[in-house]
């Protein structure tokens, strides 16, 4: 083959919705993530609570006012919404534990970055008040399978999680639309895969390099994981995002002259980059990971406790009250 | 109120994220019906233009969006090419409607419909119209078009897998599309993934399918592709089997047994065993097509191999001497146009009416023509259809296993037994078509409907199809792992016309999924 399979993936990927669609710029996603958090603002202010009801045809309606919301205003402080830094550390520890459910049922990788990328796309229109994250977390989970033909059952993973599979299937439309019904999207671990492959090719490697760069392979994989937690996949395509983990990866097991081998990559693609242009990038890929942070259970616990007050505050005092009998959290979307 | 229907939330017609709602849409009538949903012909309002649009049940699924909806929508919004259905957008209608207590009646009364662009014809319709015979010319450029979609396709990595003429729409300017990808699939190019063998209507499913190969690629569409073709050239459907054994009959019949020789590795596919012949049987296919020219039969030889690894492609059948020979492929825009092929309801009412008309006209007749079609209007002359000599070939044969209902059409996926609607009543007489001006009898077939015949302007070179849409030869993210269709899925296959014989088939010859 005189052209690396992944340039092919690569052609593929310049005509898709992926890239004509959801590669957005830093102040994007900024104001984006601002407007979500204002719509939810609003609609506390406005109906003194947040979550939204889905049908499973995917309509949607705010809950029903509180008859006593105003006296609750009065007799209580008004629940407090999430600011926008909260939102994303909810959906941050989400995300992670996206990457843990799929372990959990041993699914490869392109199912779990699919889930991932569903979910980043999913909350650039709602706001976790209005849609619970851990709903969200499963039903994209659920889409990822279904869209990559890597079938489970809506029961099953519901069981797998302890968690009703109705509420899996209710939410199933919202996402699908919310994601504008584009299901293809890409990962960088396939393109990390050809990389490789053509490196193996290039330096005609044998045996111990071979295995060298199977390893700078596996390491890469792990780094990806870690870009794919990140708001990288919504602001680089999936090639950078591979070059990135690969770089990163050769850090650590320094095979490679990258540099010589991202020029000759760029010549062969007749690509209108420059070197510069693409360190720029993977540099902002490296800072993002660099950056991130997953929320830690206390984070979670002050975090959890407003969403809960601000998306259902008649449910969440009946919650406390019922806080003395059971350690259990109460879900107010699970009935 | 609280409540606020989906719809109501984007102020706007078009929402910065999301789908709209159906309510763009005005719909004119209902075009088609099948078990995934009703088609309907509808014009955007706000525009005027008119599409077609296909809704998608959701209300009988255990497992919510069917998965076939999203392998379509999958594979639609990935492929763009002029001999493909346009997927425009999708929409979703209003949500629940709302009772006086402001509570949803009902939990499935918002739809999700797949909005395409419209179009007037399907192929089968077209050449089942009374007194419409295609030209030489005319079926050049409609199996060019075939081909140069179908190539799409397959360089793509998209098995359509459900190739038949209802699934061929054709417009007003001459162009033919690919549609309903419903059972479509990528494939990968190494052909490892098992995928399922019950795809494909039964008159169209390459021998390998029949033989339950769950290993097979780009050249099941090209049998398919095969039997239009003849089918065209024919006048009719050229191997009408009722059930498997008997399509796996008529095909040994037409193109020979298989065995190690002509086809290297049959004998290790499943129910090879099952299925041979008590004896070898020798290819009729130059025999029973002898009244094809010489390039024709050339291509359709090729397209008719039994070992689908000799099969010709979608590309190399685009190079045949058949398509660069006298008479020429004509330009689609300069065929004629058709009334439109539409008329779901009114047809029904008309077709009830001249039912009624037949019966009296064939009680006074006596002797029903054999063929609902005629072959093309021949360069030399004029041929009749031969007649299949030294096969045996009731006429009851042409008799499709009991429909499922009218469902000519084609964005959706009017499931019923091969070849869909009743084409071929046992008679042979015209009178199950849809096509209210379907003129009874094979007698009026002259009545000046005819395309121009002869020397049609040469095919232009810019419809040539460069050899590669955007490559995409490694199937980035489209492994297809070892999903079979059987699975959890099942129920949304199930009962999906392209497996004619609906769920029980599998008990009834012991195939797998």
């Amino acid at each position: 083959m005189s052209r690396p399979s992944f340039l092919n993936n690569m052609a593929d990927f310049l005509t898709s919705t992926h890239r004509a669609k959801w590669i957005f710029s830093p102040q994007d996603l900024k104001e984006k993530y601002k407007a979500a958090n204002q719509r939810a603002r609003q609609t506390l202010e406005k109906y003194g609570a947040t979550r939204m009801e889905v049908d499973v045809d995917g309509s949607l309606s705010y809950p029903e006012p509180q008859t006593d919301a105003k006296d609750n205003v009065e007799k209580h402080s008004r629940p407090k919404p999430l600011k926008t830094e909260e939102e994303q550390l909810l959906r941050a520890f989400y995300e992670f534990k996206i990457q843990d459910v799929c372990d959990a049922f041993k699914f490869p990788r392109k199912i779990q970055a699919t889930a991932l990328i569903y979910f980043k796309r999913f909350y650039l229109q709602w706001s976790v008040m209005e849609h619970h994250p851990k709903h969200i977390m499963l039903t994209c989970i659920y889409a990822a399978c279904k869209a990559e033909e890597n079938h489970v059952s809506a029961e099953e993973l519901g069981k797998g999680i302890e968690q009703d599979h109705q509420m899996i299937l209710n939410n199933e439309i919202i996402v699908f639309q919310s994601l504008g019904f584009d299901l293809i999207v890409y990962a960088p671990y396939r393109t990390l895969d050809g990389l490789v492959n053509d490196l193996e090719d290039s330096l005609q490697a044998k045996d111990e390099q071979l295995q060298m760069l199977r390893d700078m392979n596996e390491t890469a994989k792990i780094e990806a994981d870690k870009i794919m937690l990140t708001d990288a996949p919504l602001l680089f395509p999936p090639g950078q995002l591979a070059l990135a983990a690969l770089r990163k990866s050769n850090e650590v097991h320094g095979v490679l002259d990258l540099e010589r081998y991202l020029e000759s990559l760029l010549s062969r693609q007749h690509s209108t980059h420059t070197i510069s242009e693409l360190t720029v990038s993977l540099n902002a890929i490296d800072s993002l990971v660099s950056k991130h942070e997953t929320p830690t259970a206390t984070d979670m616990k002050h975090i959890d406790r407003k969403l809960k007050s601000c998306r259902d505050p008649s449910s969440h005092e009946k919650s406390k009250k019922r806080k003395h009998r059971s350690k259990e959290t109460s879900n107010p979307l699970q009935a | 109120m609280a409540l606020a229907a989906f719809g109501q939330l984007n102020a706007d017609d078009i929402p910065s994220w999301g789908s709209r709602s159906v309510d763009c849409f005005e719909k004119l009538e209902q075009i088609g019906e099948g078990t995934y949903g009703q088609v309907y012909m509808a014009r955007e309002i706000k525009t005027g233009e008119i599409v077609a649009l296909k809704k998608i049940r959701m209300d009988n699924e255990k497992e919510g969006f069917p998965i076939t909806a999203i392998r379509e929508i999958k594979i639609l919004k990935k492929l763009d090419h002029e001999n493909i259905i346009k997927l425009k957008e999708i929409v979703t209608s209003q949500g629940p409607e709302v009772d006086e207590q402001g509570k949803p009646d009902s939990k499935y009364n918002g739809n999700i419909y797949m909005v395409f662009e419209y179009m007037d014809h399907d192929l089968t319709g077209l050449a089942d119209r009374p007194g419409l015979r295609f030209t030489i010319p005319q079926i050049k450029c409609y199996m060019k078009q075939l081909l140069t979609g179908l190539h799409y396709c397959h360089v793509n990595q998209v098995l359509h897998r459900d190739i038949k003429g209802s699934n061929l729409l054709i417009d007003n300017e001459g162009t033919l599309k690919l549609a309903d990808f419903g059972l479509a699939r990528s494939f990968s190019g190494d052909h490892n993934a098992n995928l399922t063998n019950r795809v494909i209507t039964l008159w169209y499913r390459p021998p390998e399918l029949l033989l339950g190969a769950t290993k097979y690629g780009p050249a099941v569409d090209m049998w398919s592709v095969g039997c239009i073709f003849a089918e065209l050239l024919h006048g009719k459907p050229i191997l009408p089997g009722k059930n498997e054994p008997e399509q796996l009959n008529k095909i040994f019949e037409l193109c020979g047994s298989p065995n190690e020789i002509n086809w290297p590795g049959v004998s290790k596919i499943p129910w090879y065993n099952k299925f041979k012949p008590a004896r070898q049987m020798n290819k009729h296919l130059r025999e029973v097509f002898r009244n094809f020219d010489r390039h024709a039969l050339d291509l359709l030889e090729k397209m008719l191999i039994l070992d689908p690894s000799q099969r010709i492609s979608a590309k190399d059948a685009l190079d045949a001497e058949y398509f660069w020979t006298d008479p020429l492929p004509c330009d689609p825009k300069s065929l004629p146009k058709y009334e439109s092929s539409h008329e779901f309801q009114t047809k029904k009412k008309r077709q009830q009416q001249r039912q009624n008309e037949e019966i009296a006209k064939r009680q006074k007749l006596q002797h029903p023509q054999q063929h609902a079609r005629l072959p093309p209007i021949q360069q030399t002359g004029q041929a009749h259809p031969q007649h299949w000599t030294g096969l045996n070939h009731p006429v009851s044969n042409y008799q499709p296993p009991a429909s499922a209902g009218p469902s000519h059409h084609h964005y959706g996926k009017p499931r019923g037994p091969p070849g869909g609607p009743n084409r071929y009543p046992p008679s042979g007489n015209p009178s199950g078509g849809y096509y209210p001006d379907r003129g009874g009898q094979g007698g009026g077939y002259t009545s000046g409907s005819y395309p121009p015949q002869g020397r049609a302007p040469p095919y232009s070179g810019s419809s040539v199809p460069a050899s590669g849409p955007r490559g995409a030869v490694s199937g980035y993210g489209v492994a297809p792992a070892n999903y079979s269709q059987g699975g959890q899925y099942a129920g949304s296959g199930a009962g999906r016309g392209p497996n004619p014989m609906g769920g029980n088939r599998s008990q009834q010859y012991g195939w797998q999924q």
